[in-house]
């Protein structure tokens, strides 16, 4: 169990010690540059060590990939063939009056 | 450089993304039928200085863009980072089971696909189109930059703004259905 912070009243407790508001921006800023292997060596291996000690941080992080990895799958729409010959000649036919 | 073969090997791909960026069938054929048509005008002046699917993006791009203009629309809005820190234990996970399950097993669940899709058509226009050609259509950031005329630092951090905005609407919709469970998966 984490210790309590003691805070001023009227002040939101941190979820985890050293993942106040301000640290948890600065790790969320860099999470989809982390995610598509665009960060240095030096910068991936501070963001690895806080997932480590921090729970949340690390589920976000899954949370964030599976999102992106949800979009990737998305299924397209697709026209059919007669779609595709309708707007060809519509094309075509504008093209010859331009 | 041949209008036909131009027309047939990238129609799919322009409309696929023309869909994607508009989530209307009859609007998506509009902007197939316009970038095409500019691109037949266009055809005899391309110089190949990038490839043939990336300009055939920025014309269709443009079309949607216009489109969305004529249509006065609601104006862009800015999303900023702060809107998306989770505030509550509950809120860092997605709330949406589909942990061991592949995205192909997931989607396969129609109120998962709608409400993928939702998220998608929510999002600011400025940040639908980096997240499709990003991460729907596979572009990389430069190719994207190119397209939308921003530099590539803009286009990571609309990208990855749009990434937090899906996630966070994702969580907020959750799922009524419970996902199939794999086949293989023992059971207790």
């Amino acid at each position: 169990m984490a210790s309590k912070v003691p805070t001023q009243p009227g002040t939101r407790k941190p979820t985890h010690p050293g993942h106040g508001k301000r640290h948890c921006l600065k790790i969320l800023q860099k999470l989809s540059l982390y995610l598509d292997d665009e960060l240095s060596g030096e910068v991936c291996t501070e963001i690895r060590a806080h997932l480590g000690a921090c729970p949340n941080c690390e589920i976000f992080l899954d949370s964030l990939r599976q999102t992106i990895t949800l979009c990737r799958h998305c299924q397209p729409h697709t026209l059919s063939s007669s779609d595709r010959a309708i707007l060809r000649r519509q094309i075509l036919k504008s093209a010859a009056s331009a | 450089m041949d209008f036909d073969r131009v027309y047939r090997e990238y129609v799919d791909l322009i409309y696929r993304f023309a869909h994607r960026l508009c989530g209307e069938t009859e609007a998506a054929k509009d902007i197939v039928q316009e970038t095409f048509l500019n691109a037949y005008k266009g055809l005899k002046d391309f110089r190949g200085e990038s490839q043939l699917s990336t300009w055939l993006y920025a014309i269709a791009s443009h079309a949607c863009i216009r489109m969305r203009r004529k249509r006065k629309g609601e104006p862009d809005r800015e999303l900023s980072l702060e809107e998306f820190i989770p505030t509550s234990d509950g809120e860092f996970k997605l709330q949406i089971p589909i942990d061991g399950l592949s995205p192909e097993e997931a989607l396969q669940n129609k109120e998962l696909r709608r409400i993928l899709n939702q998220a998608i058509e929510t999002l600011p226009p400025q940040y639908r189109m980096v997240l499709v050609l990003r991460d729907m259509e596979g572009l990389s950031a430069k190719e994207v930059g190119s397209i939308m005329r921003l530099n590539e630092r803009a286009v990571k951090s609309r990208l990855h703004r749009a990434r937090l905005f899906v996630r966070k609407e994702l969580s907020n919709k959750g799922l009524t259905a419970t996902l199939p469970k794999k086949s293989n998966t023992k059971q207790k």
